[in-house]
């Protein structure tokens, strides 16, 4: 029987966590929990890249002791995703601190985290 | 060259700086701030220079010492340089625009604006996929910080609802760079094309995920209720940012990834951009709250440059002629109108009339609106010309017709919006807020929108520059503005003169145009000499006026398709604010503008139509094509749409009358004749007397008749003399319809005759009764009377007027009848023929009426002190007189070699009319005119000496030596004989003239108003629902695909 590989399993666990993330972002009324919502479905984003540049046996690409320069292409997985997913985790935070400045100040003016209740504007 | 690596240096470290310095030192942190964007803009400026002036190729601007695809690469191209330069444009006027809101709300929104600024520039520029991911991503941060600014619950709800909108947006674009990655190993967008070639399914997946987020952040209808409601929440300046800065980077990104997806997404974007630009103006169309207004008239001009995108493969060269045009128009446009917006304060569009209070804004709002309809000389008329004619050339009649409906339904608002700003009153408290820093942005936009315009007509294809130096002098004398109006009076004649002396050696020979020429020319002096009588300064008059008659001008010179239809938009334009100055105009016009847009756009379809399948734009190719049938259909609608041919009169008789007394002489005696020579090219071009179009040639006589049958109706039942008139316009204008549709020689020798004839007793009647109306202050007839006395001349020269407009020899319009009747008789078109002639005999009522109801019965009180009307209307009167008398005597002078001018081959020739001497004869009679004319002269002297010899005893009486015998008049005026005059014919026929028409109009009206406001309930205002509408349109589109 064939096992499927790390990849494959971060891969398919990623896009299940994005799903999930969808799913809540449409389906929660509360502000919060769309916003958690949002971050799962971020922290899937990122699995699935990092799933992406990931290669059977090898280590983390960082050049020290252990990895020489020159022995990268051979031992190390592929940096590239590790480097998009640093900043698009730094981008997410950004995002994530912007709604839930949005969420307070909205309690804080209307005493509620209903999205059903903000839709004054409209047509 | 400046490596433009530094502009983003620029611009990011100013941001640091200003992030960190103290509120006390927050003058020169706003200094930094200029001086750091107008550095950018000096970038891009001469990076744009040396990219036109010394074509440079494209520079590739590298960064951390290694080369791509192992580092992140930036391109300076003529497009980025162009974009790049718009968006720190924007920036700088931006940053003064918010200046004083900034100074409210800190210091951390100048840092926040400039790093949007900077982000979009490294959009724009970057040729790699996460970094363009990076760099939208710290836009949207930066724009939705941006929106936190407004402090309410609507600008936290609208604020929150645009973040997880573009996050979810964004969360598809990084996935779908995850799998580009995956399949491509590059993320650098050159070596991605490269390898395009390789596209597989799951490539072509992870492309469809990067290619529909970049759509979707173009806020394409109908999923854009998130980016609609932060339209209408934030500050315009904001707005302005959203539409102009960050909307141009999506475009743009869009332009640069579009090729990774194939021929197969070209179409995608182009249905996308269609249905963008169509659902998102009809749904304005009921729209009155100006900045949610703004933002779908913005949806929509990104879904007509999406158009554009789409269209690249099929318009080749002429792509960034397209796009520039279109996107400059908006860009510009749509920022001052933002601008506009918030030096206004009113929510609702009925508020802008306060901007009469300062003209020159007034000025610029009909810039931006008249930039946005793609009027020229904005540099959208180019764009949307070049793309309609490539989209012909290769068949695309269905986005064409899309994109003129879209076209006219934005015009519905946009001019429904101009029309109130100039007409409505002013509401109370509203106060224009024009601080300089607000000020000089729109002065800049706005005079830069006909800047572009002349260097985008310079690009385009078939377009003559000497068109142009018309629309400088308009330009010129809106400066002038400030002068005493005769001064400006003169100037206009003067500019006349000089452009018909101009033009006159390139049509010399052709007796066609020669004729409309001096109707065109003749018409503007002689109504332009009644505007001497105008006191004061008459602003915004005369800028107009030059336009609309260079516009006619133009007509008569245009070269080819192109310049035709510049002139004829051009006219439209100026008869526009010309017919709108009237008291109650707002309505008329906008309905005079509606029905001419629509006009155009059957034009223009009509002249896809005809250019399909050549190369050429030649005028003659009109209505020669593939399918003849709908070309001249289209064509003559459009041109009937001017002539105000029944069923398309509804917009003439308000607009005429209603318009200022030397104007309905202009609009009505002059500028109809327009749709008149529209039809005389078109029926030339297609082959004249050889045609092929008999059928539709057939049903245009009948509607010519009918045409000419219910306009002497509705004019026979008018009580308003100008509307009187204006109704026997239509009926005359159904005349020469009638008598170019015979399509013979003697048909249409009749149709100049009438075109002459009603050039010349409708200008005579509107300039005599205007001058009567601008004594008595009213237009009603009931409410004159008697004034003989008072105004001796205009009761002579209007006598003289409908003796030629009822056709009673021995005047002119006798001579038109006498060819009319022996065309029928040729024709054989003799039952339209008898209704035609059954017309003529309605329009001897409605001159007994003008003539007995004004200046004959009893004199009312407070007419007692008229005086004759102002020598200015009498001069032009009195040459109009003199030229009846002379077509009158002398028509051989005209009609002889005009029929040899018909004789051509190509055109007429079969020539039934011989003249002999002074004396014309057919097969069925003869005629000569100067012998009618010298008999009916000694019968008319004889009759009139006996008249007085019978008359010397008479006893003068006083008007009230009389009694109303069994009469209980309620109101003085209703004894008037002429009220309600006809009303037994009205009760046999009045049904023939209910307003059909109109309610059919009405009810066009009613239901897209009601239609449009269902359209726009999409919108329901919950977050979420929009994310959902959202993720349905990325499957459909999944599943349209694939």
């Amino acid at each position: 029987m064939n096992y499927p590989s790390l990849g494959q399993i971060a891969m398919a666990a990623g896009m299940m966590l994005f799903m999930l993330g969808l799913w809540g972002i449409i389906t929660r009324k509360n502000i919060l929990r769309i916003i958690i919502s949002f971050t799962l479905l971020d922290a899937g984003i990122n699995i699935v890249l990092v799933s992406i540049g990931f290669l059977r046996n090898r280590t983390a690409p960082i050049v020290d002791q252990a990895l020489p320069a020159t022995q990268t292409l051979e031992k190390a997985v592929d940096p590239v995703p590790q480097a998009l997913v640093l900043t698009a985790i730094v981008i997410g935070l950004g995002i994530t601190a912007l709604m839930l400045a949005y969420a307070l100040q909205l309690y804080r003016k209307t005493g509620s985290l209903d999205i059903n209740k903000f839709n004054s504007l409209k047509w | 060259m400046v490596n433009p690596i530094y502009i983003v240096v620029a611009l990011l470290g100013s941001a640091f700086l200003s992030g960190l310095s103290k509120q006390h030192s927050s003058a020169a942190a706003s200094w930094l701030a200029y001086g750091a964007l107008l550095f950018s803009v000096v970038v891009s400026a001469t990076w744009l220079g040396a990219f036109i002036f010394n074509g440079i190729p494209a520079a590739e601007i590298f960064t951390a010492g290694v080369n791509p695809p192992f580092s992140i690469n930036l391109r300076m191209g003529l497009e980025e340089a162009f974009l790049t330069l718009a968006i720190n444009l924007a920036g700088m006027a931006g940053l003064s625009y918010l200046s004083r809101d900034f100074s409210i709300w800190g210091q951390k929104a100048t840092t926040i604006f400039l790093v949007l600024i900077m982000s979009v520039n490294v959009v724009v520029m970057t040729r790699d996929l996460f970094n363009l991911f990076v760099f939208s991503e710290v836009g949207s941060i930066a724009m939705v910080g941006l929106i936190f600014t407004r402090r309410d619950t609507d600008g936290y709800s609208a604020g929150f609802k645009y973040l997880i909108a573009v996050s979810v947006i964004s969360a598809l674009l990084l996935l779908g760079i995850g799998f580009v990655y995956y399949n491509t190993g590059s993320l650098n967008v050159d070596t991605i094309l490269s390898q395009s070639s390789l596209v597989n399914g799951s490539l072509a997946v992870a492309l469809f995920l990067v290619l529909i987020s970049l759509v979707l952040e173009l806020k394409v209808f109908p999923v854009n209720g998130w980016a609609l409601d932060v339209y209408q929440t934030v500050n315009p300046g904001i707005g302005s940012v959203i539409s102009g800065v960050v909307g141009t980077g999506s475009l743009y990104v869009l332009y640069k990834m579009l090729p990774l997806g194939g021929a197969l997404w070209y179409e995608i974007v182009l249905i996308v951009g269609l249905v963008t630009f169509v659902g998102s103006n009809f749904v304005a169309i009921s729209q009155k709250n100006v900045n949610r207004l703004l933002g779908y008239s913005s949806v929509a001009q990104a879904g007509l440059l999406m158009v554009a995108l789409g269209a690249a493969p099929l318009v080749g060269q002429h792509f960034l002629l397209i796009a520039g045009g279109v996107f400059l128009s908006q860009f510009l446009a749509k920022s001052g109108l933002f601008w506009l917006a918030g030096m206004i304060n009113s929510a609702d569009t009925a508020g802008w009339a306060v901007l009469r209070q300062k003209p020159v804004l007034l000025v610029l709002f009909g810039f931006f609106v008249l930039a946005l309809a793609g009027f020229p000389p904005f540099p959208s008329f180019f764009g949307k010309w070049q793309l309609v004619i490539d989209l012909a050339h290769n068949g695309q009649f269905a986005v064409i017709a899309a994109l003129l409906i879209g076209s006219l339904f934005e015009a519905v608002y946009l001019f429904r919006w101009l029309g109130e700003a100039i007409k409505l009153p002013v509401a109370e408290g509203l106060t224009l807020q024009t601080p300089l820093s607000r000020l000089w942005p729109v002065l800049l936009f706005g005079i830069l929108l006909p800047v572009g315009g002349y260097l985008f007509s310079r690009l385009t294809p078939g377009f003559d520059g000497f068109l142009m130096v018309s629309v400088a002098f308009a330009l010129a004398l809106m400066l002038l503005d400030y002068l005493p109006a005769w001064i400006k009076n003169s100037l206009t004649i003067a500019g006349l003169l000089l452009y018909a002396s101009l033009v006159y050696p390139l049509i010399e020979g052709d007796l066609i145009r020669v004729v409309f020429a001096v109707i065109f020319v003749g018409g503007g002096l002689l109504t332009l000499i009644a505007g001497y009588s105008v006191k004061g300064k008459r602003m915004g008059f005369f800028p107009f006026a030059i336009l609309m008659y260079a516009g006619l001008i133009g007509l008569i010179e245009a070269q080819n398709l192109l310049q035709f239809l510049f002139a004829w938009e051009l006219m439209t334009l100026g008869s526009y604010i010309l017919i709108i100055r009237g008291k109650k105009s707002m309505l008329h016009a906008l309905n005079y503008m509606l029905f001419s847009l629509g006009g155009a756009y059957m034009i223009m379809m009509g002249i896809s139509l005809s250019v399909f399948g050549t190369q050429g734009l030649d005028l003659a190719l009109m209505g020669t094509s593939y399918w003849p049938v709908w070309s001249v259909a289209l064509l003559a609608l459009g041109f009937l749409t001017k002539t105000a041919a029944l069923g398309l009169h509804i917009w003439l008789p308000g607009a005429h009358a209603e318009a200022e007394s030397d104007v309905s002489p202009m609009v009505s005696g002059i500028l109809l004749k327009a749709g008149a020579f529209g039809l005389v090219l078109l029926f030339l071009a297609i082959g004249g007397e050889a045609n092929s179009q008999q059928p539709l040639l057939y049903a245009l006589g009948w509607l010519g008749a009918l045409t000419a049958l219910g306009g002497n109706l509705m004019a026979a039942f008018q009580e308003d003399a100008k509307k009187l008139l204006a109704y026997s316009s239509v009926a005359n204008l159904g005349y020469i319809l009638f008598a170019f549709a015979f399509m013979t020689h003697i048909g249409w020798i009749a149709g100049f005759t009438y075109s002459i004839n009603h050039f010349l007793f409708k200008t005579l009647l509107f300039l005599a009764i205007g001058g009567v109306v601008l004594r008595t202050g009213t237009h009603n007839m009931y409410e004159m009377g008697g004034l003989i006395k008072r105004v001796p001349w205009s009761f002579i020269t209007v006598l003289i007027g409908i003796i030629t407009l009822a056709g009673i020899p021995p005047l002119s319009g006798f001579s038109g009848k006498w060819l009319f009747y022996h065309a029928v008789i040729a024709k054989g078109w003799y039952f339209q023929g008898t209704m035609v002639f059954f017309a003529g005999t309605i329009a001897f009522l409605y001159c007994f009426k003008l003539i007995y109801s004004i200046f004959l019965g009893q004199e009312k009180d407070h007419l007692r002190k008229v005086k004759e009307v102002p020598v200015w209307y009498i001069v032009p009167q009195v040459l109009l007189v003199l030229a009846i008398m002379v077509f009158s005597y002398r028509p051989d002078l005209i009609l002889v070699p005009l029929g040899h001018t018909l004789a051509a081959a190509n055109y007429f020739p079969t020539d039934p009319i011989t003249w002999n001497g002074l004396t014309a004869s057919t097969t069925a009679g003869y005629w000569n005119a100067s012998q009618i004319m010298m008999v009916i002269g000694v019968m008319f002297v004889i009759l009139l000496g006996w008249l007085l010899f019978m008359s010397r005893k008479a006893q003068k009486v006083k008007q009230f030596n009389i009694v109303f015998a069994a009469e209980r008049p309620f109101r003085p005026e209703t004894t008037h004989y002429s009220y309600n005059m006809f009303r037994h014919y009205h009760r046999a026929v009045g049904f023939l003239v209910a307003p059909v028409a109109t309610r059919f109009w009405n009810g066009v009206d009613a239901v897209m108003h009601d239609v449009a406001h269902s359209a726009k309930k999409i919108y329901s205002g919950n977050g979420q629902t929009y994310i959902v509408h959202l993720l349905a349109y990325v499957v459909i589109i999944y599943l349209l695909m694939f």
